[in-house]
Order: C-alpha cells, then structure tokens, then sequence
C-alpha cells in the first residue's frame, strides 16, 4: 500500500467513527423518536406514564400494529392494500349481522353465536384478500388500483349490509348480544388488554415466518427483484397472494376487536385506517418499493403513531396541529430512510475494509 | 446495538420524578368531545362549553371524534387516563356511543351529552338536545308559507342516512309538507350534510327537474350548497331553507340568498351543560331529568338580526 493509500485510510477512519455514529442513530430511528416521544409527553403531562394509561395506550397500540403488521408482507413484497380499512369495516359488520340477526336456515333466523360470528366476519376478511391477491398476482393489476377498488367495493358491501345503520347491541345486556363477544376487546390478561396478547402473538407469529421461513425469505425475494426471485424459482403470484390474504386477515382480526370494544358495528368503522397503518409502516423503516423492512419496525411504527396521537390529545394539541405533527414526523421518517441509505453506500468501502482488518 | 439501551431504560424508569412535583395543584379537568372543530356549529358548541368551564374554575380540553365512533372511543380512553372529572360530548353516534359513555361512567367520570342523545338512558348525566322535530316542523311552515298558495314542486336534501337527527328531521319536514296538497316533492336525495355534495346534486336535479321552485335541506350547509348550484346553473329556486342557524347561513338570510333556517341553541346547550355538571361534581346531582330537550328558533329574514353564533341575543 502506498502512503497516499494509507493517507486515505486514516482520514477515511476519522471520518468513520462519527458517520458511524450517524448511521447507526438512523437505523434505531423509529426507537429513538419513541424514546424522545416518551420523555416529552413524560414531562409535560402527569398523567401519561401511569399504569392506567399505558394500559389504554398498548390498546389503541395493539390496533395500528396488527394492521401494520399484516401490511408489511404486502409492502415487502413491494405492493401495498389499501383495503384494510374497509375490510376491517366489514369484518365488524359481518359479525354485528351474524350475532343479531342470525343466519336464515330453512326460513328460520337461528342465531349460532360468537365462534360461527368470528369466523364469518374473518372468512369475509379473507374472501377480500383473495380478490386482492388474485388481481394482483394473477390479472396484474398494479396494486394500488387493485386495493383502491376493494376499498370501494368493502366499504359498499358493509354499507349494503347493514342499510346504513349500526348494528347495536352485541353487548352482553342485549337479547342477541354476547359476553363472549365483548370480552374480545375488553378483558384483560394479566393485567393487559386482551387485544396486546392478541397483537403480540400475531408479531411473534408474523416476525418468525418473515425471518425464519421460506415463505419470509421469498416474501423479502419477490420485493427485492422479482424478476430474479421468478427466475431462481420463487413462486412469485403465490408469495404476492397469500401476502394478500395476511393482510386482510389482520384487518379482519381489527373490524372484530374495535366492534367488540363498541358493542355495536358501524359500516364507516375503519375509514383512513390504510393511511395510520402505511405511516407506521414507513416509520418503522420498511421501503415502500419492497424488500427491505420488518415486522418489528412495523410495530415500533405503531407505537410511535399511537403515543404520538394519544399523547397529543393528552396534552390537549389542538387537532389542527395533531395533523400537522403527524405529518413531520412521517415526512422526516422517511427523509431519515433516504438519507440511511445514501450514508451506507458512502460509507460501505470504509466499513469493509475496517471489517477486513480487524 | 443492545448496550445504549440500559441507560435509556434507566432514564425512563427516573421520568415519573420528573412529573412528580406538579401533581395535586391543577384544577379539575373536563374533556369537551364534539364531532369536529371546523364546522362553524360543532365549534361553537365546544367554545361556549369551554368558556363557560374555565369561568367556573375547570381545566378544559377540547377533541374532536370527527363522526368516528372508534376514535371517539379512544378519546374517551385519553379523557379517562387525564383524570378527566367530566365529559360533555357531542356523540358520534347513538348506538356507538353507549359502551364508550358507559366505559367513562363505570371509570367515575360525569358524562354530560349535548346536541346528540345515546339510544340508552341511566349512564349519562344528562342529555341535553335540541327539539329537531319542532325546529324540522317550523322551518317546514314557513317553507310552505313562502312557496305560496300556488305551492309547485320542490327538491330535499337529506343529511348523512345513518345519522338519527336527519330522520327526524325529514319526519318533521313531512309531517307539514305532506299536508299541503298543492306542494309536490319531484326529488329527494342524500348529501351527506356537506356543501360539496349539495352542490353537485342540486345541479343535477335542476338540470332534470326545471320546474323547481323551492328546496328544503336537512341543514345549513347542504342548503348554501344549494344555493350555490341554483345561482351557477342559472335557474333561480325562489325558496331554500336551511336548518342549524349557521353564522354562514344567517349572512345568506340577510343577502336573500337563502330564505330561512332553524337556529338550534348550541351555545346555550352547552352551557346548560357545563352548568349541570359543575352542579352535579358539587352536590352530586344535576337537579334535572336525564333528557332535556330544548325548542329551536325560525330564523327568518325579519328576524335574523336577532342572532349570532347559534344564540338568539335578544
């Protein structure tokens, strides 16, 4: 090596430790605004780290992740549904229909209570990622056009559904309502909410097929380059369709928590829900053009929009600003992104090299 | 990758000795829940309501659910995990809203329900409304009364379907409109309470019916949509009415552009409202019946100088 070379080496060296730094601080972004947003709500408001409110926080948190998380195989495959929202709607309006107006067997209504509900409103769920998946992996429709009419079509069919009205009483005071319903989205585990046992198991479930199979690993292949995964065998419109139905399952699992939580099923339940669960995405670092993400990004996602929007309302934000911190922060997640993937390949020679040697 | 995060666990396990030193000293907060804060009615509402609490001496915080009975539900959670004393909410909806209301009053907050009512009684404090169907059926009066003895046809405009307050309203509309046999009702069609909607539908309903003479609409920004559309298709509606009592609508009255409205008391509602429920923190009773249902005002041009900011001054 001559010294002009070794020169180089040394500056690149001082230059490194401090860059290094840098990268390593936009890679934990998600974390470290969690963190920041934590200490500021902490101190500004009294009543934010407390045990009621954590708890009520994990809740509304246990929503926008299990959306995001059934998202993120979309998006990684390098698609996006923005369906989930309607879905979720529709989820809830099937199961509202099932428990208080039964189903007509023989021209007599009979009312087959909570399991047959939940699996009617999941099996919905999973009729509409099926037309997702078949139209995005089998008559390739871009799928941002595919999603936006199934958003259409599910929100109409809930509509449709209910006539425009609420189903009311599926609580346990009514005549069809259930207990069995309610505790869904009410009871508590150990003192959590059933709906964050019921997020966790999903992240679990969800982290390890995304690191540990072969479906994860052709899910990352297909949204890296399809083109390549196609070719070295991947079956790419299966990968693309069951992403599909992952996605709506999730909704499906959301339409029942929140109309449980509601006691009653609302048609419109559910709106702007694709927006929350896209933002939390992209916060947690998953690209949007595909194969480059996590589950667990998408959860810290979540958590992130979850704080940020309830510590808002706690602090008493006027709604006006609420929008506008939510949109700094997704902006700047996402400049974070950018700006992560120009400083590793700047950096790339360097960490090799220092890697070479030691 | 793992080690910076002791020393963060560390902090945030010290952060509650930060937050220590101002407990106890705050007023009472109450949480002021209204559908949204840029429509001219719900933000009226809600300022009336928090003016009226902070004279008397409370904390206050004003959300909006925007029509959302989820978010509604996880305002509902925030006001309870504040210490919330009260609630005074506009509800997104009357079966929606009753687990929500319920889940505040079993946490021992006061729920005090203004505008909208819950298809439920015994949970909330009060529920305070306007009388939609007296205000539906005045403004159908003078409607009828402006259409003239000739009477002709005419257009509706119904607010949201799901929403209970544009069925009562059209029942009431009916209930006179119906009687009169020389008024003819050629078209009917929702517009979701928005300005937007109206205009586009009440141009597609002048183009297909030219013989219109008068539109009704199930609230004031529907109606000034309307009228919108009747002055850019060039066919003029002799009467429109409205329903609210909009500060919009009210210049509107005094333009002649529209020929009336329903002014419902938001403002006085709400301080009712703020009224009971420090009553009722203080003695541990409001004094009042549950439901209290309170007259709307025909505001016409003869009249309309007699009101400001959904309130009749004098």
């Amino acid at each position: 090596m001559n010294a002009s070379g070794a020169k180089l080496l040394a500056k690149g060296r001082l230059a490194q430790s401090p860059a290094r730094l840098v990268l390593i601080a936009l890679r934990m972004r998600a974390l470290l605004v969690l963190i920041a947003l934590v200490v500021v709500f902490t101190i500004l408001s009294p009543d934010f780290l407390t045990a009621n409110n954590l708890s009520i926080l994990s809740k509304h948190i246990a929503v926008y992740s299990i959306l995001a998380i059934g998202m993120t195989f979309v998006v990684l495959t390098g698609g996006i549904d923005l369906s989930v929202g309607s879905v979720a709607g529709l989820s809830g309006i099937v199961a509202g229909y099932v428990l208080t107006h039964g189903i007509m067997i023989g021209g007599i209504a009979r009312y087959p209570g909570v399991a047959a509900a939940i699996v009617a409103a999941l099996t919905v769920s999973l009729v509409a990622g099926a037309v997702n998946g078949w139209l995005v992996s089998r008559a390739a429709v871009a799928p941002f056009i595919a999603t936006l009419g199934s958003l259409y079509i599910a929100r109409g069919a809930a509509l449709l559904f209910s006539n425009g009205k609420t189903f009311p009483g599926l609580g346990a005071d009514s005549p069809h309502g259930s207990r069995f319903f309610t505790m869904l989205g009410q009871s508590f585990l150990l003192r959590l909410p059933l709906p964050v046992w019921i997020a966790l198991a999903l992240f679990a479930i969800a982290a390890t097929i995304a690191a540990k199979t072969p479906f994860g690993r052709h899910v990352y292949a297909v949204g890296g380059n399809e083109r390549a995964a196609r070719l070295s065998g991947v079956r790419v419109p299966r990968v693309k369709f069951i992403a599909y139905l992952v996605s709506a399952l999730a909704a499906g699992i959301v339409g029942l928590l929140i109309a449980s939580e509601l006691e009653s099923a609302h048609p419109a339940t559910g709106e702007s829900f694709e927006l929350t669960a896209i933002a939390a995405i992209v916060l947690g670092g998953t690209s949007l053009m595909g194969g480059r993400g996590s589950v667990s990004g998408s959860l810290l996602g979540a958590c992130v929009i979850g704080i940020l929007a309830d510590g808002m309302v706690m602090l008493g934000v006027s709604e006006f600003w609420q929008m506008v911190v939510k949109g700094v922060v997704i902006v700047l997640a996402v400049a974070g992104d950018q700006l992560q993937t120009r400083l590793q390949a700047k950096l790339l020679p360097f960490l090799l090299r220092s890697n070479a040697e030691a | 990758m793992r080690r910076p995060c002791v020393p963060f666990v560390a902090a945030l396990m010290a952060l509650p000795l930060l937050q220590s030193c101002d407990r106890g000293v705050r007023p009472p907060l109450i949480a002021i829940i209204v559908p949204s804060q840029d429509n001219p009615f719900f933000k009226a509402e809600a300022d009336a309501a928090a003016v009226r609490a902070r004279a008397l001496g409370y904390r206050v915080r004003i959300d909006s659910h925007g029509d959302d009975a989820y978010l509604q539900d996880n305002l509902i959670d925030a006001a309870i995990a504040s210490g919330a004393k009260a609630i005074v909410l506009d509800n997104a909806g009357t079966d929606a809203s009753i687990s929500a209301v319920r889940r505040a009053t079993r946490a021992g907050i006061a729920c005090f329900l203004i505008d909208r009512d819950i298809a439920a009684t015994g949970i909330a404090k009060a529920q305070i409304i306007a009388d939609n169907d007296q205000g539906a059926r005045i403004v159908a009066a003078e409607f009828v009364r402006r259409m003239g003895a000739a009477g002709g046809d005419y257009a509706e405009l119904l607010g949201k379907e799901s929403d209970t307050n544009a069925q009562v309203r059209t029942r009431g509309f009916h209930a006179v409109l119906d009687g009169d046999k020389q008024l003819h009702r050629v078209a009917a069609q929702s517009a979701d309470w928005s300005q937007s909607e109206a205009f586009d539908k009440t141009e597609v309903i002048l183009q297909s019916h030219a013989t219109i003479k008068g539109i009704i609409a199930g609230n004031d920004t529907m109606a000034l949509g309307a009228v919108a559309a009747a002055r850019s298709s060039g066919r003029p509606v002799a009467v429109i009415t409205g329903f609210d009592g909009s500060p919009d609508a009210l210049a509107a009255i005094k333009s002649a552009q529209l020929s009336a409205t329903t002014l419902q008391p938001a403002a006085i509602i709400s301080r009712m409202a703020v009224d009971e429920l420090d009553r009722y923190l203080k003695t541990g009773t409001t004094g009042k019946p549950e439901r209290q249902i309170i007259p709307c005002d025909l505001v016409t041009p003869s009249n309309v100088d007699e009101f400001v900011d959904f309130e009749k001054i004098r």
